[in-house]
C-alpha cells in the first residue's frame, strides 16, 4: 500500500518535472489545443442527433430520442452492401492506382537535369488541381460523349466502334480514377518533392563516389529518405477510406451506373439532407468516422510495429 | 556525373524527359482549351470547331466579369483572407507541429490522437455555426480564418518533416543556451523551408478556395470573397440545377464567362507559385547548416 | 461554466489573431436587430423588414431598386441574397440557429411542412383580407399552398404551363413540314430532321431532338403529358395511382426508346446538361427542343451567331392519340413566402410585415421588381413593357429582384411584356393558351407522411428504371420489378395515404 503511494507520488513528481522542463513546448501547442477544443470538440455534441429524430426548430434538447433507429435503417437498408462494396472498390483504386503516382512523378521530376524544364513541368501538372470537379466532369463529357465527342470521333475515324463511356456502368470506375489522377496527381507531387528537397546532398555525393547509378541512388537514398512522409500520407489516406469526393462522384452518378457508383455520401445526399433528415446523415457520418478511426488505429499500429513513427 | 554519360543513363534521361513532357501536355491541354475559350464568342464555343485557339478573339467575357466592381472588390477580400489566413495558420500549425514533434514531450501521443480524432468526426454544420456565433465571429472576416486555423493533415505533415531533422541540430542549439522557441525559430524553421513552403501553399489554396464558410458566416454579400462569385458563375453556367422546383427566367452566364472565371480564379495562384517554388529546392541549406 | 472558460480563452485567441493579421477583419459583432434607425426623414421611423431569398445570378444586384422600395414603402429593408446552390444548407443553418428573417422564401414540402405543422410559422388566414392588394391574390393558388386547410404563405405567381416545342422552322419548311399537330407528326419531324438532311449540306450530321438528363423539365414529362399521362398521379379505377403505372407512361418510354435506337435524339441524353443540350440547337446539330418555350430567346441568340438566317418557331398544341391536347401544369406558384415566428414575435410585427408585402404588390413596385425602373430598364409601348436592349444591365440591376415579387401580373397589375423577337412574343401567348388544357397534379393539396419523408428516395427508383428502359438496358419485366420495389419500400403506403386523403377531400 504504502509502497504504491510513494511510487505514484514519485511518478507524479516525475510528470511535474517533465512538464516544467518542457513548459515552452506545452505553451506552443496550447493555441492549437484550444482551437480544436472550441471549434472541433465542443461542436461534437452535434453527433447526438444521430440518436434522435432531429428537427431544426426543436433543437437538440427538444428533439425526440430514437436510439439506434437510424443505424438500424442504414445497416438494414437493402442497398447497404452494394454501397459498402462500391466504396471499398473506389477506395482500393485510389490506394493502389492513384496513391503511388505522385511518388513516381516526384522521383521522375527529381531526375530531371534541366532546372527550367523541371519547373515548367511542375507548374503545368499543378494546374488541374485548380479546376473544380464541375469543370473536370464537363470537360470529360465533351471529350467522351458519343454525340460528337472528340474521343469517339477519333475512334470512328480509325474505324473502331463508338464506345458509350458515359452510360455504361463498366466505364464508371475507369473514368473516376482517371479524373482523380488527372486532377490530383501533379498536385500530390508537392509534398514528395519537398521531402526530396530535404535530403542531404552529401549523401548523393558519397553514393556517386561509390559508383552508384541513378536508379541505385533513387532506391537507396531518395526513397528511404522520403519513406516516413510516404507512410504518414498512407495512414492518412487509409483514414479517409470513406471520403471519396462527394461532389465528384455525385456529378458522375446517373441512372445507369448507380449500381457501381453509389457511395455513402451520395446515398445520404438523396435520403438525408435533401429531405431534411439531418439525423440520418449524421448517423452515416458517425459510421464513416468510426470505420476511419479503426483503420487509422490499425495502420498506425502496423507502422509502429515496423519501427516507423506513425502519425501519433 | 558518372551515371549521365553511360548509355543506360542517357536512355533513362531521354525517356524521363519525354514522359514528363507528355504528362505536362496532357494536363495543360484542357487548361489551354479553357483559356482559349475564355476569349471566344458564344457561337464558336457552341460550334465546338476549335480545340485550343479560337478564330475570333473577343474580350467580352472579361469585360463582363469586370464590368462591376464586385469581382475586383471580392478579389481584394480573397487576397487579404488568403494572406492573413495563411500566416496565421502557419504560425499556429508550426508551433503545434513542433511541440508535438519532440519525443520527450509527455502525453504527446495522446494529444496527437486528439488532433487525429477531429479529422474523422465532426459535429456537423449547425453546431459549428453555433460555435462561430458564440465566439462572436459572425459577420467578421475572422470567421473565415479562426474556425479553420489548423488543418490537421497539414500539421501532421509539418510534424513529420520536423521529426526527420537530425536530432544533433537541436542538441547543439541547446548547448548554445536556446530555449524551445529559440530552437524552433533559429534552427528548425530555416532548415525546413521546403516543408514550410509546401504547407503554406496548401493553406493558401484552401483559403483562396473558401466559399461555403463565407456564405454561412457572412450575411453581408459585400464581404464575400471572390470564390463565392466565381463558383456561382460556374455552377450556373454548367446548367446544374440544384433546385428543380424553382423556375427562373435568368439565362445562365455564357460559356466564355465560365472559362474566364476559371482563368481568373487560377491566375493568382499561378503568379504566386514561382516565388514559392524557389524554396522547394532550398533543402541544400540543411547541408550547409550541418557543415 | 466550461463554456465560459472556453469563451474567455477564445477571446484571447481572437485577440491574438487580430494582432497577427491586423486589419484583416473589422469584426462587426452587432446583430441586425440593434442597428441604428436612421429614418428617411419621413413621418414615422421606417419598419425594419428582412428577407432571405435565393440568388440565381452571379452577383448581388445593384441596390438602387432596394433603395427605391425603402423610400416608397417607408421601410428599412434588409435583403439577404443567398447563392441558389447553397440555399438549402444556408436555410437549415438559419433555421437551427434561430436566425431566420421576417420573410423566408422556401418550399412547403418535406421537412419545412413538418415545421409548418409544428407551428413555426404564422397562420395568416385571418389577416389577408384586411389588405387591399393581398386580397387580390388568386384564391385557387392560395389554396394550393395551404397546409391542413390553413394559410401560411403568400406566393409568387407563375404561368401554369410554359411547356411546348421549339423547332427549326427553316428546316421544317425545307422538308415540307409544319407545326407537329400530334405525336405521330412529331415523330415524323424528328425522323426527317435526322435522315433527310435538313441543312442541305449533303452530310448526315443532324438529328431530331436535343434532350437533357431531366425527366421533369426536359422533354420527357411534356411528351408524356401530350400522350395523356397524368401529372405525377392520376385516377385509375376510381383510385389515385402514380403516373408510371399508367400505360401512357410506358408508351412514352417506348417513344423515347425508339427515338434513341434510331438516332433521332442525342444518345447521351441522360447525362447531357442543359448547356450542352442548348449547344446542340445553337450549332445546328439538332432541330427540336422540348421544354420551356421561354428558352427560345436564348437559343436564338446563340444560333443566330453561327447561322444568321436560321429560324426558330414555338408551338404548344401537340395532341395525343386520343386527339385531345393536354399538358401538365405546375402549381401556379413559385417561392412561397413564409413568416417565421422566431423572427416575427408579435401580431403587431406580423401586420407590419404583411403591410409591407401588400405594398410590394402595388403596381409600381411590382413593375419595379419585375421590369426595373421605367426608361432605364424598360419603356412602355402600347401599355406593355419593352425591355431595353442592354440585357446585361437588366440581368444585373433587375433580375435578382424577380425572386421577391408578390403575386403575378394578373393580381398585382404588373405590366405585360412585349418582346421584339416574334417567337418569344408568341411563346408568351402560348403560355396563356396552355392554361385551358392543363392537367394538374391531384396530390398537390393532399398529404402523405411517406411522401413528405421519402419522396426523393422512392422517386429515384422509378427515375433509374425509366432511363434504363429508354436506353434498352431494362425490359418491361424489369421495369415492373422496379415498380414492385417502389411499392414495397414505401410506395404502397404512399398510395394508401394519398387515397385516404383523396377520399376525405372529395
Amino acid at each position: 500500500m504504502n509502497n504504491q503511494l510513494t511510487m505514484s507520488s514519485g511518478k507524479r513528481a516525475h510528470i511535474m518535472r517533465n512538464i516544467l522542463k518542457n513548459k515552452w513546448l506545452y505553451l506552443m501547442i496550447s493555441p492549437g489545443l484550444l482551437y480544436i477544443l472550441i471549434y472541433k470538440y465542443i461542436p461534437m455534441y452535434g453527433l447526438i442527433i444521430s440518436f434522435q429524430n432531429y428537427k431544426s426548430y426543436q433543437g437538440i434538447l427538444g428533439s425526440e430520442w430514437v436510439g439506434f433507429e437510424h443505424f438500424e435503417r442504414l445497416f438494414g437498408s437493402p442497398d447497404f452492401w452494394m454501397i459498402f462494396s462500391n466504396t471499398i472498390i473506389l477506395f482500393a483504386l485510389q490506394l493502389l492506382i492513384f496513391f503511388p503516382i505522385p511518388i513516381i512523378l516526384a522521383l521522375m521530376l527529381n531526375e530531371l537535369r534541366s532546372e527550367k524544364y523541371k519547373r515548367t513541368v511542375q507548374t503545368l501538372i499543378y494546374l488541374p488541381h485548380f479546376m473544380s470537379w464541375v469543370i473536370v466532369v464537363s470537360i470529360s463529357f465533351v471529350i467522351f460523349t458519343v454525340d460528337g465527342g472528340i474521343f469517339n470521333s477519333l475512334l470512328e475515324l480509325l474505324g473502331f466502334e463508338k464506345i458509350n463511356f458515359l452510360l455504361k456502368e463498366e466505364w464508371f470506375r475507369p473514368m473516376y480514377i482517371l479524373q482523380v489522377i488527372w486532377r490530383e496527381a501533379g498536385w500530390g507531387t508537392i509534398i514528395f518533392l519537398a521531402a526530396i528537397a530535404s535530403v542531404d546532398p552529401q549523401l548523393y555525393e558519397a553514393a556517386k563516389m561509390d559508383g552508384a547509378g541513378r536508379i541505385r541512388q533513387m532506391v537507396s537514398i531518395t526513397l528511404p529518405a522520403i519513406k516516413s512522409v510516404i507512410i504518414v500520407l498512407l495512414i492518412l489516406k487509409i483514414g479517409d477510406v470513406l471520403e471519396l469526393g462527394f461532389e465528384h462522384v455525385y456529378l458522375l452518378l446517373n441512372s445507369t451506373n448507380r449500381q457501381v457508383a453509389e457511395i455513402f455520401d451520395t446515398y445520404v445526399y438523396v435520403t438525408g439532407i435533401h429531405q431534411g433528415q439531418l439525423s440520418y446523415s449524421t448517423a452515416v457520418g458517425f459510421f464513416k468516422g468510426f470505420v476511419g478511426l479503426v483503420l487509422v488505429i490499425g495502420a498506425n499500429w502496423l507502422a509502429k510495429k515496423h519501427g516507423e513513427d506513425g502519425i501519433y | 556525373m558518372v551515371g549521365d554519360k553511360s548509355w543506360s543513363g542517357r536512355i533513362f534521361n531521354g525517356v524521363n524527359v519525354l514522359l514528363l513532357g507528355i504528362i505536362g501536355l496532357v494536363t495543360v491541354l484542357p487548361f489551354i482549351h479553357v483559356f482559349g475559350s475564355s476569349f471566344a464568342t458564344a457561337g464558336e464555343i457552341a460550334s465546338k470547331k476549335f480545340l485550343l485557339i479560337p478564330t475570333e478573339f473577343t474580350l467580352d467575357a472579361y469585360r463582363f466579369i469586370f464590368s462591376t466592381s464586385t469581382l475586383t472588390r471580392s478579389m481584394l477580400v480573397s487576397i487579404g483572407v488568403t494572406a492573413f489566413g495563411t500566416i496565421w495558420s502557419m504560425f499556429i500549425s508550426v508551433l503545434t507541429a513542433y511541440g508535438l514533434s519532440r519525443k520527450d514531450l509527455m502525453g504527446r501521443n495522446w494529444i496527437m490522437f486528439l488532433f487525429v480524432f477531429t479529422m474523422l468526426f465532426n459535429g456537423g454544420m449547425i453546431p459549428t455555426f453555433l460555435a462561430v456565433k458564440e465566439t462572436g465571429l459572425l459577420d467578421s472576416y475572422l470567421a473565415l480564418i479562426i474556425p479553420v486555423s489548423i488543418n490537421v493533415f497539414n500539421m501532421i505533415i509539418l510534424k513529420t518533416f520536423f521529426q526527420g531533422l537530425p536530432g544533433a541540430l537541436e542538441e547543439s542549439a541547446k548547448m548554445d543556451g536556446c530555449n524551445d522557441f529559440g530552437i524552433l525559430f533559429r534552427i528548425i524553421i530555416p532548415c525546413s523551408l521546403p516543408a514550410i513552403a509546401t504547407i503554406s501553399l496548401f493553406y493558401a489554396v484552401t483559403y483562396w478556395n473558401t466559399y461555403m464558410h463565407a456564405i454561412l458566416y457572412l450575411s453581408d454579400a459585400a464581404k464575400w470573397p471572390a470564390q463565392v462569385l466565381l463558383r456561382q458563375i460556374i455552377v450556373l453556367a454548367s446548367g446544374l440545377s440544384y433546385d428543380n422546383s424553382v423556375y427562373t427566367d435568368v439565362p445562365p452566364p455564357s460559356q466564355a464567362v465560365k472559362m474566364a472565371v476559371i482563368v481568373v480564379a487560377t491566375l493568382p495562384v499561378l503568379l504566386v507559385y514561382p516565388f514559392l517554388q524557389k524554396h522547394f529546392a532550398k533543402g541544400a541549406l540543411l547541408g550547409s547548416v550541418k557543415a | 461554466m466550461k463554456r465560459k472558460v472556453a469563451m474567455g480563452m477564445l477571446m484571447a485567441l481572437a485577440v491574438l489573431a487580430s494582432a497577427c493579421s491586423n486589419g484583416s477583419g473589422n469584426a462587426s459583432t452587432g446583430g441586425k436587430e440593434n442597428g441604428g434607425s436612421e429614418g428617411t426623414g419621413g413621418q414615422s421611423a421606417p419598419a425594419k423588414i428582412s428577407i432571405m431569398t435565393p440568388l440565381h445570378m452571379a452577383e448581388t444586384p445593384d441596390p438602387k431598386i432596394e433603395q427605391l422600395i425603402e423610400e416608397k414603402l417607408n421601410v428599412d429593408l434588409d435583403i439577404q441574397w443567398i447563392p441558389a446552390s447553397t440555399f438549402p444548407d444556408r436555410m437549415s443553418a438559419a433555421f437551427a440557429t434561430g436566425s431566420l428573417t421576417d420573410i423566408v422564401n422556401i418550399s412547403i414540402t418535406g421537412a419545412n411542412r413538418e415545421a409548418i405543422r409544428d407551428g413555426q410559422f404564422w397562420d395568416i388566414s385571418a389577416y389577408i383580407d384586411q389588405y387591399e392588394n393581398l386580397k387580390k391574390l388568386n384564391p385557387e393558388v392560395l389554396n394550393n399552398t395551404k397546409v391542413d386547410g390553413k394559410l401560411y404563405a403568400l406566393y409568387q405567381g407563375r404561368p401554369l404551363s410554359r411547356q411546348g416545342i421549339i423547332y427549326r422552322q427553316d428546316w421544317a419548311k425545307q422538308l415540307g413540314l409544319s407545326d407537329p399537330q400530334n405525336l405521330d407528326e412529331l415523330y415524323t419531324m424528328l425522323e426527317k430532321f435526322t435522315i433527310e438532311d435538313p441543312d442541305q449540306n449533303g452530310q448526315k450530321d443532324t438529328f431530331g431532338l436535343a434532350e437533357r438528363g431531366d425527366l421533369v423539365s426536359g422533354a420527357f414529362k411534356t411528351i408524356a403529358s401530350w400522350n395523356g399521362t397524368p401529372n405525377e398521379w392520376g385516377v385509375m379505377d376510381g383510385k389515385l395511382a402514380p403516373a408510371f403505372m399508367f400505360p401512357e407512361y410506358k408508351e412514352t418510354m417506348e417513344f423515347f426508346k425508339k427515338l434513341r435506337a434510331n438516332g433521332y435524339i442525342n444518345s447521351d441524353f441522360p447525362v447531357t446538361s442543359k448547356t450542352e443540350q442548348q449547344n446542340l440547337i445553337m450549332n445546328s446539330k439538332a432541330g427540336a427542343y422540348i421544354g420551356c418555350m421561354c428558352d427560345v430567346q436564348q437559343l436564338y441568340t446563340g444560333l443566330a451567331q453561327l447561322q444568321p438566317d436560321a429560324q426558330l418557331e414555338v408551338f404548344n398544341q401537340v395532341k395525343g392519340p386520343s386527339g385531345k391536347f393536354t399538358v401538365f401544369s405546375g402549381p401556379g406558384f413559385n417561392h412561397p413566402y413564409l413568416f417565421p415566428k422566431s423572427a416575427i414575435k408579435t401580431e403587431e410585427e406580423l401586420k407590419q410585415v404583411l403591410a409591407f408585402m401588400d405594398g410590394m404588390m402595388s403596381p409600381d413596385i411590382a413593375n419595379m421588381l419585375y421590369w426595373g425602373i421605367e426608361n432605364e430598364h424598360y419603356t412602355v409601348v402600347d401599355g406593355k413593357a419593352v425591355p431595353v436592349k442592354e440585357q446585361a444591365k437588366i440581368d444585373r440591376d433587375v433580375k435578382p429582384y424577380n425572386t421577391i415579387e408578390v403575386g403575378d401580373s394578373a393580381t398585382n397589375s404588373r405590366l405585360e411584356g412585349k418582346y421584339d423577337y416574334t417567337p418569344m412574343q408568341k411563346a408568351q401567348e402560348l403560355f396563356v393558351d396552355n392554361e385551358a388544357f392543363v392537367v394538374p397534379d391531384p396530390t398537390l393539396m393532399l398529404d402523405s407522411d411517406t411522401f413528405t419523408k421519402h419522396k426523393d428516395r422512392l422517386a429515384q427508383i422509378i427515375t433509374d428504371a425509366t432511363y434504363n428502359y429508354m436506353l434498352g438496358e431494362m425490359d418491361e419485366a424489369g421495369f415492373n420489378k422496379a415498380v414492385e420495389r417502389w411499392k414495397s419500400e414505401g410506395g404502397m403506403q404512399m398510395i394508401d395515404e394519398f387515397n385516404a386523403a383523396y377520399e376525405q377531400n372529395k
